[in-house]
């Protein structure tokens, strides 16, 4: 196991909009996201947030559902209202499983519980600003590791990983997904589609497994735990 | 202030308070309708009988009018001056013969009567004849022959006997019932004042936070005790959910508290160590001990979190929202699920997971619902089985109930503390070391309310271990 530092991939600095009326949580999450190579811009009431979505050219936005003056979600239907498709994150202290599916029918296309790691915000925001595009193609690849979607096989280097079914869903979405941050959280709604806390380390006993599979003890690793966040699948081109 | 002065108003104000109790208001009222039912009754029994004796004496005043007038002059004042001393004085009372000059000839009524008109009709008209007082007579007067005029009469003494009579049995029967009745009602109203008094100061310190206070009831079982008796059940059950909240109060401050005391404790020790470390070395730059620390206190304040937002859910689906969105679903299929996500935990644990395969059993619920009650409870089995041990799921239909069984061969729970362990925040003395919001089995427990299902905590087969059977009820399993 090795644990590195995220270096995110600085290309032309993602532009993100934070709209957060709590000045402690709007600055550690700026600081934070301007260290790892954000443009960040920061509105503090719902009527702010809504003029410059509207006016400037982002590429996400981090919504907070409670604010002063007009709410989260209000934002947020109005934007989808006018066309403003830029990917948003959702943020709330609304824990409970409705408040969620109202934060996302009313088009959010992620919602993060406060309080969070700050690993985790910046976890989801890089796989929104990274979303993987849909395509048809049956056979998967990043790196060493192949992947065939119909006849289920996976490879590392040509030489065929014995995976079961569950470990194979895992695999997939990490290979549609290389050195992107995957938290545990992630794993578990994406993966397996379950909303719940579960008491234990869970997703790591799985990762733990395949991890066996996918990284023999000669070769360069590629699954990577990323130290209080989650996991990554670390390709170098 | 001296007693004095204290005493005559609270004595006013008392008695005040006394004539408002609804029970003397009552005996007032019942009081008044008795005496005014009372009066009419002996109205109308004077009045039929004022009516019977008018009518009685008119017939009697025609009938020897009639017989007089068609006497002679002189044999009519021969009858008249016999009369005091005949038969007829008890028909006719009063009587007057009369010449045309209205002067007396014979009788006893000696002054000319002026509200008499002469024409044989009957009045009732106030006389005084010379052997009695002033009294009322019904009487007539008609022209009798030789140009005098007959005046007779008849008193209505019985009628006064009788309205005496009536008096006095109003006297001596109805205000005695009366006063009685008003006394009673005093005393009623004084008893139930007194016992609303002994209420108030029960609810005074009630009020006061004696919570465990109670009303006083008192014997008999009238409506006022019965009331007394509900809003004690009604205290009793508030006292119960007070402490059950403050239970969970101080269970929630304790489960807090240790986490963020080994949060304080740790930076306020790394603080300390990165100070003695700083004087100790020039290059300020090596790392220090704070990263380490911080990271420890992230960590005990995650736990912190997963309690809260456990308390959370507990909270939403314990308020029942949720029921709308059920649907059907095969809890196999659940149970299936929940072993190949955790069979990889167990594993590493060195334990066995296992479904026992049965047919396929569908219930009404909500899915997310039921995958973390089952992932709850193999979680806890899998955390309290120590390794070689195994871990078995099942789901039956029995009896018409889906049951879900998930038995370990773990440590095994004490008889005694079997309800508890789905209270919120208990966890066995063996288990304390085991890490986890301690919620887990109060999540189960909130999702099994939600669904009607019923828990049962036994005992493994071999006497070893614990089973947790969940039981959804009949109707939600057929359906």
């Amino acid at each position: 196991m090795s644990d590195i530092a995220f270096i995110p991939p600085v290309q032309d600095q993602p532009r993100v909009l934070l709209v957060e009326d709590d000045a402690a949580i709007a600055g550690a999450v700026i600081a934070e996201l301007t260290a790892r190579g954000y443009a960040m811009t920061h509105a503090e009431t719902g009527g702010a947030g809504l003029d410059l979505a509207m006016g400037g050219t982002f590429d996400a936005l981090v919504l907070d559902r409670l604010l002063p003056g007009m709410d989260g979600l209000a934002v947020l239907a109005r934007l989808r209202a006018e066309g403003v498709r830029t990917p948003v994150l959702v943020l709330s202290a609304l824990s409970a499983v409705d408040d969620r599916v109202t934060g996302l029918k009313a088009g959010g296309d992620d919602y993060l519980t406060k309080p969070f790691a700050i690993e985790e915000l910046a976890a989801r925001l890089e796989a929104l600003l990274r979303r993987p595009a849909e395509t048809r193609e049956t056979v998967l690849q990043a790196g060493p590791v192949e992947m065939d979607l119909i006849a289920r096989v996976a490879r590392r280097s040509g030489r065929s990983l014995e995976l079961l079914p569950r470990e194979f869903r895992l695999l997939e979405y990490m290979v549609r997904r290389p050195n992107q941050v995957l938290t545990r959280d992630m794993l578990l709604e994406d993966v397996w589609h379950y909303r719940f806390i579960p008491q234990t380390n869970l997703v790591d006993v799985h990762i733990g497994k395949l991890r066996r599979k996918i990284d023999p003890p000669d070769e360069v690793p590629l699954i990577h735990s990323i130290r209080g966040a989650g996991f990554m699948l670390k390709i170098v081109e | 202030m001296t007693p004095m002065t204290i005493a005559k108003p609270l004595r006013r104000q008392s008695l005040a308070a006394l004539f408002g109790t609804a029970s003397f208001r009552l005996t007032l009222g019942s009081s008044a309708i008795l005496a005014a039912v009372a009066l009419l009754q002996f109205s109308l029994i004077y009045w039929r009988t004022t009516e019977y004796e008018v009518e009685r004496a008119d017939r009697l005043l025609d009938r020897e009018a009639a017989l007089m007038a068609a006497q002679s002059p002189g044999d009519l004042l021969e009858q008249l001056r016999l009369w005091q001393t005949n038969d007829l004085r008890l028909l006719i009372t009063a009587a007057g013969l009369f010449d045309a000059d209205r002067h007396p000839l014979a009788g006893n009524l000696v002054e000319w009567p002026e509200k008499l008109p002469v024409d044989g009709a009957i009045r009732e008209i106030v006389v005084h004849p010379l052997d009695q007082g002033v009294r009322t007579i019904r009487a007539e007067a008609l022209p009798v022959a030789g140009g005098r005029i007959l005046v007779i009469g008849r008193g209505l003494r019985d009628l006064q006997q009788i309205r005496g009579i009536m008096l006095d049995a109003i006297e001596t029967a109805l205000i005695p019932a009366l006063a009685f009745s008003l006394a009673a009602g005093a005393w009623l109203g004084r008893r139930n004042l007194a016992r609303v008094g002994r209420m108030q100061q029960a609810i005074d310190a009630i009020m006061e936070g004696g919570l465990h206070e109670r009303l006083p009831v008192g014997r008999g079982g009238d409506e006022m005790a019965r009331l007394a008796a509900s809003v004690n059940r009604m205290l009793g059950r508030l006292e119960q959910l007070l402490d059950e909240i403050k239970g969970v109060g101080d269970d929630i401050a304790h489960d807090l508290r240790t986490p963020l005391a080994r949060v304080r404790a740790g930076l306020e020790r790394a603080r300390l160590d990165q100070a003695r470390l700083d004087q100790s070395r020039l290059d300020t730059r090596e790392p220090g001990v704070l990263p380490a620390a911080i990271d420890r206190a992230i960590v005990d304040l995650d736990q912190c979190f997963a309690i809260v937002t456990a308390l959370l859910r507990i909270g939403e689906i314990g308020s029942g929202r949720r029921r709308g969105g059920f649907a059907r679903i095969a809890l196999d299929a659940v149970a299936a699920e929940i072993v190949e996500l955790y069979e990889p935990l167990a594993e590493a644990a060195g334990n066995r997971l296992s479904l026992e395969q049965g047919g396929s059993v569908t219930i009404d619920g909500d899915r997310d619902l039921l995958i973390e009650l089952v992932a709850n409870l193999v979680d806890n089995a899998i955390k309290f089985t120590p390794a070689g041990g195994a871990v078995v799921l099942s789901v039956v239909r029995s009896g018409g109930e889906a049951v879900l069984r998930v038995q370990d061969s773990g440590v095994g729970i004490p008889p005694a503390e079997r309800a508890l362990v789905l209270q919120r925040f208990y966890r066995s003395d063996k288990s304390r070391h085991i890490d986890g919001s301690g919620l887990g089995l109060s999540l189960v427990a909130a999702i099994a309310g939600l669904h009607e299902a019923r828990i049962a905590v036994l005992d493994g087969p071999d006497g070893a271990g614990t089973v947790f059977e969940v039981a959804f009820p009949a109707d939600r399993a057929t359906l």
